[in-house]
């Protein structure tokens, strides 16, 4: 047994040594053939990387400009564009194999046994190995499938995932297109994905999977309502469809969150987008135990693994966006209203931890804020039960569009009252009156929108005479 | 400018014909999403930003969704229906392309008096939503809560449309 293991060893080691052998040999033939471009390109990342060093804050935006320092001048517009695009499909796929990982483990321990520990120290390689078989299944396309249609709807589907990250602000000035109309761009392109989800069931020309696409879509449909309207108040206390912008307004340790309508908001975004991305408690359209796999019941390898790609990222970029919105996006938490707080022998502790958050990079910091939506994600999933269709959907339209409509009025209310006070935030009546407006109509949706009305039972003998009544 | 026009004005147009020329009712809607998406393409040449993201919102996302519900909802399409050419006959042939022929060249003749060709803008200005908000809350404010009126009737409608189904099939 060791022998074997020891053999297939060897022969991963040949193979890796192979490959490194094969780059050692093409970077000297490169070095040889171009010297002097190489070592430009080598000083120029040297002088980068120094910089970085000392201000990590600005270093990926240096790295765009030194990479295309590179190339010749007439091809920079556009190499500009791939530049702004190229990380996100670097990055992200790799946090979502870095997600998958920790959300086996959490939900291992939440559920009192270990996670994947067998695959590398704790289990970090088991995504390698998920993806490496994922690659290696048989891709089966049903005979009577809609062949074109099965082929595209798992590539619509994860385009439009992977497009919405262009209207993120990721760091300071790291908006890979800052477009002026960034809110409405990100809902339009996640319109997409239902019409994906739609063609995905579709083409499959399986009962469960076109029931679980209708469900799907249905409930994507009826998520996104409370979604968009709960970004609508921080569209309306902006007054800018920008992203960046938004991100912007919210500096100072002033996030959205902190305010009354920004906290119902906030609450009612994150559960649409759990909802958006059909994850627990909302899986019913993918539900192993409901409807075996609802819209990609038929796919194997590769185009399964692109539906979970797609659905993970949708996930991250939604926080994202929640980010954006409410937790102030990249900007640090700030703590200098704490230090007029405090008496004077106190008061330089908040105002150094105020410096060490400055040194950590803006786009730490969002990474940092969505992987804890994403954290609270996988919390979720693994501790509420599983809503019912009817329960899912009355859920949607009974409670949350309403809140979100009353959402929206406060947010008003409240703009207009701390319009005249000098700062923004601390008026105090409109504090109270949200609070008040917000609380009684939560308290009132939930008391008389979901009365039901049970009839007793009655329980009659073999001549029909009442027994009882239960 | 014009390759981008072109390109898109061949998005519009095959998406618009495979709607109509598709034997399966499904690529037919399908391929209106795309005439969407390239009406929205010919908006964003025009510059107005906020229109082209909202037709990919509303139509794309919406509007599709709900002509693709509709014809799943309707029996008997999963066999592919015959193309009926001459479907009519060649009376039918006539009248359709000859109604097709006359508005064609009406509107041709309409957009070709249209005294803005004349003038040729350099640098068109980028559409801004707030203009757009700011007007149609100030200038156009009556169109737009009839259009809600409009909206609201036909949610009604559906509502009580489904309210009968439902008492029926009690």
């Amino acid at each position: 047994m060791y022998v074997k293991k020891l053999w297939k060893l060897i022969n991963t080691w040949q193979f890796l040594a192979t490959i490194a052998v094969l780059v050692v040999v093409a970077g000297i033939v490169i070095l040889c053939v171009f010297p002097k471009q190489v070592g430009r390109i080598i000083a120029d990342l040297f002088t980068w990387f120094i910089a970085a060093i000392a201000n990590p804050d600005t270093a990926v935006v240096n790295l765009k400009h030194t990479v295309l320092g590179f190339f010749p001048e007439s091809w920079r517009p556009w190499l500009s564009h791939v530049c702004n695009f190229l990380p996100i499909v670097a990055v992200f796929p790799g946090l979502f194999a870095l997600i998958t990982w920790a959300e086996r483990k959490i939900l291992g321990r939440i559920q009192n046994r270990y996670g994947p520990n067998r695959v590398g120290p704790y289990g970090l390689l088991q995504p390698i190995a998920d993806g490496l078989k994922m690659l290696s299944k048989e891709d089966i396309v049903p005979r009577a499938a809609d062949k074109v249609l099965h082929f595209l709807a798992p590539i619509v589907l994860v385009v439009s995932a992977l497009l919405v990250y262009s209207v993120l602000p990721m760091g300071r000035n790291m908006t890979p297109a800052n477009l002026d109309v960034g809110v409405i761009a990100f809902f339009a392109i996640g319109a997409i994905s239902e019409v994906a989800v739609f063609i995905a069931g579709w083409a499959s020309r399986n009962k469960y999977s076109i029931l679980g696409a209708l469900r799907g879509v249905a409930q994507m449909i009826s998520y996104e309502i409370p979604l968009v309207l709960s970004a609508v108040t921080v569209v309306m206390v902006v007054g800018t469809l920008s992203t960046s912008a938004i991100v912007h307004a919210q500096g100072g340790g002033h996030w959205f969150v902190f305010t009354p309508w920004g906290f119902v908001g906030f609450l009612l975004f994150f559960i649409a987008s759990i909802a958006e991305v059909n994850r627990s408690p909302f899986d019913i359209p993918e539900a192993e135990s409901e409807i075996i796999a609802g819209y990609h019941t038929e796919y194997s390898g590769f185009k399964f693994a692109i539906f979970f790609l797609a659905e993970y990222l949708a996930a991250i970029a939604l926080s994202g966006l929640g980010v954006t919105l409410f937790l102030g996006g990249w900007q640090a938490p700030g703590l200098e209203w704490l230090a007029a707080w405090l008496p004077s022998w106190i008061a330089w502790v908040p105002l150094v931890i105020d410096a060490i958050f400055e040194y950590i990079p803006s786009w730490l910091w969002f990474l940092i804020k969505a992987m804890s939506l994403i954290l609270l994600m996988i919390w979720v999933r693994g501790t509420l039960p599983r809503l019912r269709s009817d329960q899912l959907m009355g859920f949607a339209w009974k409670f949350m569009l309403p809140m979100s409509l009353i959402n929206i009025l406060v947010a008003g209310i409240w703009y207009k009252m701390v319009e005249g006070t000098t700062a923004r935030w601390q008026g105090v009546g409109a504090w109270l009156l949200s609070a008040a407006i917000l609380f009684a109509c939560y308290w009132a949706l939930s008391t008389f929108g979901f009365r039901q009305v049970v009839k007793k039972r009655e329980y009659r003998d073999s001549e029909g005479k009442l027994i009882a009544t239960a | 400018m014009d390759t981008a026009f072109a390109i898109l004005a061949f998005i519009t147009l095959a998406g618009a014909m495979d709607a109509v020329f598709f034997r399966n009712v499904m690529h037919c809607a399908l391929s209106l999403i795309l005439f969407f998406f390239g009406i929205a393409g010919l908006f964003f040449l025009l510059r107005a930003d906020f229109v082209g993201w909202v037709q990919i919102l509303v139509y794309a996302g919406a509007v599709g969704v709900l002509v693709l519900f509709a014809v799943m909802l309707t029996r008997h399409i999963t066999a592919d229906q015959p193309y009926q050419l001459f479907g009519g006959g060649l009376p039918g042939w006539i009248m359709g392309f000859g109604t097709a022929l006359v508005v064609a060249l009406a509107l041709i003749w309409a957009i070709l008096r249209d005294p803005m060709l004349a003038r040729t803008l350099k640098e068109m200005p980028t559409s801004k939503a707030e203009l757009l908000g700011r007007q149609m809350m100030e200038q156009y404010v009556i169109p737009f809560e009839v259009v809600g009126i409009l909206l609201t009737a036909a949610m009604i409608g559906a509502i009580v449309l489904a309210l009968e189904e439902a008492r029926k099939r009690r």
